[in-house]
């Protein structure tokens, strides 16, 4: 392999045409991220955790951070509200999109593509227009919009965003508005790679077509699902500019809305708690790794199945 | 047949209520646009609009001077354009060598990938934050964009998109005396270019919208993105609502635009990973 | 290719910014995010942060005055407004940071206690010293600490008050003069609701002013001696019992929009919603630019007291401008501080613009200020706030925004007034403050 090149070379040669180093160049600029960025970051964040953060005189006071984080009512309910949000979202936001999906694929559709590209235009706008819309739609005045839909069934203004059931209803209202077109679209392209003769043979042995999609369509789509679940669970478990848009800040009143990441913000940016925002950051980084070994421990388990 | 006709009416008319469902905040935003923001405060955000009075005056006043909004929206541009660029050229860089070499190790590095992808960046926003302070990079566009320049999920695009390739064309390269980078510049770059674009159009996307990390990075008014900037006109003092309002539509804008042109590369873009994964 | 077309297009986005700013301004001039003073050659350039539109002309114009009077150290200053919550995290993120502070900065009274607790402000007791006897000094010493140092200086006395709405007054048959003790009001407000159906007053869950007002009335303070959080006190249990009782009783309401400064509360008191609130004089100026319904409607006397012959003032809300730890023009920055808030021509702009009630007493006895016909403030109203401030003097009670302030108000003003007058109302006080007290991580 190497007889192209030159006996008598450089070291910037040699450089240039190994195929030894080459790989290692190639990755890196990600070792290099990696280190800086992640791998640093984690650690420095797990030893503030055991600190009372103040600049050079930071001291380490062991688990005191977390003895007065893990009781503390407000982080439970932070907790609780991110944990709430992330199921709620995974049950709203895998099973709608994915019947919309079968509808839309089918053969009686038309206007197929215009309607997806309708469907997948809220997903370009930030989360921040989109906030701006949600929190005006949902305004207390009689005059907004969400309002003047509920005053044409006779139904009383509502003041939706001081009161906890509407504010989850915005707040879902709003992940399913801006997610559906794309989990949509991760169905679709599933759809696409199922083989049409498996329906064409269910057709012959006369399946209808509930027997089809649950029999056919839903465990071939597994891999778009557990995907689309597990973007799911990352963005639930992450939500904050939603919240904070909705509420302009990270204030909503009597911590409705507060996420685990708020609570992190709040602590970390808001107070200059370095300490505590750091623990917080701890905890939420072993639920994430808590979750992603659950994760690939059920798609083990499934994937023998399937074989 | 005469049984599908009303099969397909009913899937036309429930797309059709999706499609308004959809269109209808955008739709409110922009009737919102064409009026006072004065009114929007008193009345709220809704379709009563005095169509003899609508008129473009918000959208004047976005571009009047008297204020950031042109600055924040060319600080948007200005952070989106390199952390594409950077981020596309470098991502795809370390994808090749991923999908096109053997090496010792390989195995941990991608699962190195792996774990990142995993970890939501929030997860380790406040040590990045000072860390972005330790490197002086705080209140910088710089400080923006740093920490982005090599994303996983690009990574495993890339590496992907690559493994189809056949590794013939390497040795072809070599058989003419290319270097390995040389390869990757000029018979593979040329190669890779539709995933450039529907990569390029998913990392536009989110660094354009980008909110969380901007906010917390950049402190100076004239420095600011322009999501960052736009919730900042959602303050109780002073009335700020027709830029916020007129800015949002024309945040939004170039966006939509962009989708009507290269829809399919969008819809590719944001969607990679999807069934691969 | 593609690219190209991408270029194109993004091009073609900018030309259209081009375009559009080649049109001629729109009359009104609105949503301004910066402003500057007039310039001068060789000027010291400052930067300046505040949350509040109307403050960027006041810190110009007096940029402009003080360039005048001390052609020997000019300013060139920028000013820069954005919205409240996060200016107020992005100047703490700054000061943490070190990098990326304004040289001067409003701070909002709730969020001042972190920036004196976390010493990133510098003392101005030498550039007030001067200042000293012409005002009142409480509204300057309440922006310090503990050793005697001072760091910031408000835009206003912030003396609070009771606006009534004299249409709804007058169909309920009261005149405002004769409520002295909330016992009166009380009784008042069951008369306002029977004749008109309307509630006397309204109550914040995402502030405070209400229940801080009562408790200021009766000496009591949010933090303790040590600036530790302490909410769980008699007197805190007296205030938040009576206004419940005034919720039972429908003539109090939650403000729509929970605040005072909310666009849903705007609407709601300009259309007459409530009878009465009880607010700053500052907030004279909200009345001005969001009420023009409520012209000539109002009028303004001094707020009830828990027992006859108590002080019928306080000091509320407000914004203690300050300097930065950083700055390289210090002494600059504070004596151009304390000029503009405590001069004479500082605070007759303050009046006449903004309405804020003047720091400097002898303005209260200026017939030019205080009888003024141009004045929109005393236009709009049908009684001179001046007389209030002239019956009670200058020994008022300001809140203790030390130590830990910031930290408690957060906790008030998101949980523990949303639960004591919305959510959760049948909790004993006791028990709901002992719980918002243990809620409060520090």
């Amino acid at each position: 392999m190497e007889k192209n090149v030159p006996k008598k070379k450089k070291f910037s040669t040699k450089f240039l045409y190994s195929q030894k180093i080459a790989p290692y160049v190639f990755i890196s600029p990600f070792v290099i991220t990696f280190v800086i960025f992640f791998a640093y970051s984690i650690v420095n964040m797990v030893i503030m955790s055991f600190q009372n953060v103040a600049g050079a005189k930071s001291t380490f006071i062991g688990f005191e951070n977390y003895a007065k984080i893990l009781p503390n009512a407000v982080f439970r309910k932070a907790l609780r509200n991110s944990i709430f949000y992330t199921i709620v979202s995974c049950a709203l936001m895998i099973p709608i999109p994915l019947v919309m999906a079968a509808m839309l694929n089918s053969r009686h559709m038309r206007a197929k593509s215009f309607f997806r590209s309708i469907t997948f235009i809220p997903a370009l706008t930030s989360v921040v227009v989109a906030g701006v819309i949600f929190r005006l739609m949902f305004g207390e005045l009689e005059g907004s919009f969400m309002n003047q839909v509920i005053g044409i069934f006779g139904k009383e203004p509502i003041v939706w965003l001081r009161t906890p059931l509407t504010v989850w209803i915005i707040l879902f209202f709003l992940c399913l508005w801006r997610w559906t077109g794309v989990n949509m679209m991760y169905y679709l392209s599933g759809l696409q790679q199922i083989d049409s003769s498996l329906y064409e043979s269910a057709a012959i042995d006369g399946a209808g077509t509930l027997q089809t999609f649950r029999y056919i369509t839903i465990p071939l789509l597994k891999p778009t699902t557990i995907y689309v679940l597990t973007i799911s669970i990352f963005g639930g478990m992450a939500m904050f500019s939603e919240s904070y848009m909705i509420f302009n800040g990270n204030k909503s009143p009597n911590n409705v809305g507060t996420t685990l990441v708020g609570m992190l913000y709040r602590m970390g940016f808001e107070q200059g708690n370095m300490g505590i925002a750091s623990a917080i950051g701890v905890i939420f980084l072993l639920i994430v790794l808590v979750v992603n070994v659950i994760q690939l421990f059920i798609n083990g388990t499934f994937g023998r199945k399937e074989k | 047949m005469k049984k599908s006709i009303p099969k397909t009416v009913l899937l036309v008319i429930f797309f059709v209520g999706v499609a308004v469902i959809t269109l209808l905040p955008l739709a409110l935003l922009f009737v919102a646009s064409l009026r006072p923001g004065q009114e929007l405060m008193r009345n709220g955000l809704n379709f009563r609009i005095d169509w003899a009075h609508a008129n473009l005056d918000e959208y004047r006043l976005l571009f009047s001077g008297n204020n950031a909004y042109v600055t924040w929206y060319l600080n948007s541009l200005k952070v989106t354009v390199l952390q594409v660029v950077l981020s596309l050229v470098l991502s795809s860089f370390v994808g090749y060598g991923f999908a096109m070499y053997e090496f010792k190790g390989k195995g941990f590095f991608f699962l190195l990938v792996l774990l990142v992808m995993m970890v939501p960046t929030e997860v380790i926003i406040l040590p990045l934050y000072k860390l972005i302070i330790g490197m002086h990079l705080i209140n910088t566009h710089t400080g923006i964009i740093l920490p982005y320049i090599v994303i996983p999920m690009l990574i495993f695009f890339f590496r992907q998109y690559l493994s189809g390739i056949p590794k013939d064309f390497l040795d072809a390269g070599r058989v003419d005396g290319c270097s390995e980078y040389g390869i990757y510049t000029r018979i593979m770059l040329p190669l890779m270019k539709p995933a450039f674009a529907s990569m390029g159009i998913y990392e536009g996307m989110s660094s354009w919208n980008n909110f969380f990390w901007p906010m917390i990075v950049i402190n100076q008014n004239n420095k600011i993105t322009l999501p960052v900037g736009l919730q900042s006109l959602l303050s109780p003092y002073g009335n700020n609502y027709d830029i916020l309002i007129a800015g949002s539509v024309f945040a939004i804008l170039p966006i939509l635009l962009l989708f009507a042109l290269f829809q399919q590369y969008f819809i590719e873009g944001m969607t990679a990973g999807g069934v691969k994964g | 290719m593609k690219k190209r077309l991408m270029t194109t297009v993004l091009a073609a986005a900018l030309v259209g910014s081009a375009m559009f700013g080649a049109m001629p301004a729109a009359a009104s001039d609105d949503g301004s995010t910066q402003g500057t003073n007039t310039f001068v050659d060789g000027g010291t350039e400052m930067s300046f942060w505040t949350f509040q539109e109307l403050h960027v002309a006041f810190w110009t114009s007096m940029a402009d005055v003080w360039n005048e009077q001390n052609p020997d150290r000019p300013i060139n200053l920028t000013v820069t407004n954005g919205e409240s919550h996060s200016l107020h995290t992005k100047l703490l993120t700054a000061c943490e940071a070190g990098e990326g502070t304004p040289d001067i900065a409003d701070i909002e009274i709730g969020y001042y206690g972190s920036f004196v607790n976390k010493d990133y402000l510098i003392p101005i007791n030498d550039a007030v010293e001067p200042y000293k006897d012409d005002v009142v000094m409480s509204r300057v010493t309440m922006y310090g600490d503990r050793d005697g140092n001072y760091y910031g200086v408000d835009f206003h006395l912030g003396a609070t008050v009771a606006y009534y709405n004299m249409d709804i007054m007058n169909e309920a048959g009261i005149d405002p003069a004769d409520i002295v003790t909330w016992d009166d009001y009380i009784e008042a407000g069951k008369t306002v609701l029977e004749k008109t159906g309307k509630p006397m007053t309204a109550v914040e869950t995402n502030d405070l002013f209400l229940p801080q007002l009562m408790m200021l009335e009766l000496g009591a303070q949010y933090v303790d001696e040590e600036g530790n959080p302490n909410l769980v006190t008699d007197e805190h249990i007296q205030v938040i019992d009576k206004i419940r009782e005034m919720i039972d009783l429908g003539i109090v309401i939650v403000a729509p929009g929970g605040g005072f400064h909310t666009e849903e509360w705007y609407g709601f008191l300009d259309q007459g919603g409530v009878a009465s609130v009880l607010m700053p004089l500052w907030y004279m100026g909200r009345f001005t630019d969001y009420m023009p319904d409520l012209d000539q409607k109002m009028g303004i006397y001094q707020i009830p007291v828990w027992n006859e012959g108590d002080v019928r003032e306080v000091l509320q809300g407000g914004t203690g401008t300050s300097v930065i730890k950083g700055t390289a023009n210090e002494q600059l920055a504070k004596d151009f501080l304390a000029f503009a808030k405590l001069s004479k021509e500082g605070c007759t702009y303050e009046w006449n613009n903004l309405g804020f009630d003047p720091i400097r007493t002898e303005l209260w006895d200026d017939p030019e200020i205080t009888e003024n016909p141009d004045n929109k403030f005393l236009k709009y109203f049908l009684t001179n706030p001046f007389d209030i401030l002239k019956a009670n003097g200058t020994d008022l009670t300001a809140p203790d925004i030390s130590g830990l302030y910031s930290t408690t108000y957060a906790t008030l003003v998101s949980t523990t007034y949303a639960n004591a007058f919305e959510i959760s109302l049948d909790t004993p006080a006791a028990d709901l403050l002992q719980e918002e007290q243990d809620s409060i991580i520090f």
